[in-house]
């Protein structure tokens, strides 16, 4: 298992910080790509950030209250070491299946 | 049996061998050229923070720096562009691309300027480069992400073009890409990533030579099955099942698609008289055919048949979902062996 860091994104309109009001994800669990992981609150608005992707987390960064910088980390993940990237996925080894046979008279001229 | 090298070594001596993935065999090379060759640099969409999208350079940019592990706009012209002047200046440029059809765009600066600065200058800007790129199909992704472009560089006079089938070529092939003193295309087959093997990194091949030419995987002498890339492990496995046949088939990886070693060629053919060439790019002017020319011009007399291609079709590579459909696999292949073991002379 690998971990992979998620920074605190650019949440445009210039901002760069933003305020930790609740996360909704603890070390430990499960989370599913696009599932709220915390609510935050810049000077513009409170918004939920949607998990990039699936994994377990492994920590978070920051309590109630406390400020996060843009592209500082926010939450990091447990993945499996063998995760395809970002497309595709990683062909499974399976045993080899035919369904023709061979046949020849082989001279050994 | 498929590393039949890493049990010829000298007897009663360890060979140092560790078992890894095709891409923790490629990271360690790459980290050990950059260690060796301080005019190193390695540079690609993703390739510097995240370590590439398939993480083949993981770790390397903070073990090496900045300044010689970086991120690139996106922009794969630029990406190549920049090689060319990185080159001139002295460097050694691991450039990638980060999959088969993205190389498209940077096509003018490999065939016009990389392939050609050399002899442009009369020889005195040699362009050191080694272009990755995972490259051909079977990972289930959109357009763009698993096409075979081995035959398009190869037909570019200046360029080499190699292409790794497990981990322990993959290491090789790749030091020995990155010393080289001309371009080279390293097409790494995405699909066999993840797949481990045993890596001795103290020896390429048996008797310690260069990565050269192409390497006998496993020997036969009914017919001898050509690929490269990730067709190889699916060639194995058709040798296994002809086995049971009765069918003793012999597998040569090409390894380096420019040149080819023609010689290894004749020489496996001319003891199998029987040849079946594999490869997952479309059929017209695949690298199929300069195969079967090769094997023709030096075995005619001795030939049972003629060479049999077993290739993907003429169409643009398919998404995901046809993919099975679309790449050689263990039935077609054997299909190809059938028809050159009952072909009759007319």
């Amino acid at each position: 298992m690998a971990e992979l860091s998620f920074p605190l994104p650019d949440l445009g309109e210039g901002l760069i910080e933003a305020t930790v009001l609740e996360w909704l994800v603890a070390p430990g669990d499960q989370v599913e790509r696009n599932q709220p992981l915390v609510e935050v609150e810049t000077t513009k608005s409170a918004v939920e950030l949607p998990s990039p992707q699936a994994g377990k987390v492994v920590r978070i960064h920051g309590g109630p209250g406390d400020r996060i910088n843009v592209g500082e980390p926010l939450i990091v993940f447990e993945v499996p070491d063998n995760t395809a990237g970002i497309v595709g996925t990683v062909p499974t080894e399976e045993a080899p299946k035919r369904r023709v046979r061979l046949s020849a008279v082989l001279d050994e001229d | 049996m498929s590393n039949s090298i890493l049990e010829s070594g000298t007897p009663g001596t360890e060979a140092a061998a560790t078992v890894m993935s095709m891409q923790q065999a490629l990271n360690r090379a790459l980290d050990e050229v950059l260690a060796e060759n301080p005019k190193t640099v390695i540079f690609g969409e993703d390739c510097g923070r995240l370590g590439g999208v398939f993480r083949i350079t993981d770790g390397l940019q903070a073990k090496h720096g900045t300044q010689r592990v970086f991120d690139t706009p996106l922009a794969e012209s630029g990406i190549l562009g920049m090689s060319v002047g990185l080159a001139m200046a002295g460097f050694h440029p691991i450039p990638e691309v980060q999959f088969d059809g993205f190389a498209y765009p940077a096509v003018n600066q490999i065939v016009c300027q990389i392939a050609r600065m050399n002899y442009r200058s009369r020889g005195t800007l040699p362009m050191p480069i080694t272009l990755r790129v995972p490259s051909f199909g079977g990972i289930r992704a959109p357009e763009h992400h698993g096409e075979s472009l081995e035959a398009l560089f190869a037909h570019v006079p200046g360029l080499k073009v190699v292409s790794p089938s497990n981990p322990h070529e993959a290491y090789h092939l790749l030091k020995y890409a990155a010393t080289r003193p001309d371009p080279v295309i390293f097409m790494e087959p995405k699909s066999r990533y993840w797949q481990k093997g045993e890596v001795d990194t103290d020896s390429a091949d048996a008797g310690g030579g260069a990565p050269t030419g192409a390497k006998v995987m496993r020997e036969g002498r009914h017919l001898t099955l050509v690929a490269w890339g990730a067709m190889v492990a699916r060639c194995l496995q058709v040798a296994e099942l002809a086995a049971e046949d009765g069918i003793e088939i012999e597998v040569l990886d090409l390894r380096w698609l420019k040149p080819i070693d023609a010689a290894s060629l004749a020489a496996s053919v001319r003891k199998t008289r029987r040849a079946v060439v594999v490869h997952e790019a479309p059929l017209t002017s695949g690298l199929g055919a300069e195969v079967a020319q090769l094997i023709t011009q030096a075995c005619f007399s001795t030939l049972k048949a003629p060479v049999e291609r077993v290739t993907g079709f003429d169409v643009p590579y398919p998404s995901g979902d046809l993919e099975d459909e679309y790449i050689p696999n263990i039935d077609r292949i054997l299909f190809g062996i059938q028809r050159v073991l009952e072909y009759k002379r007319g």
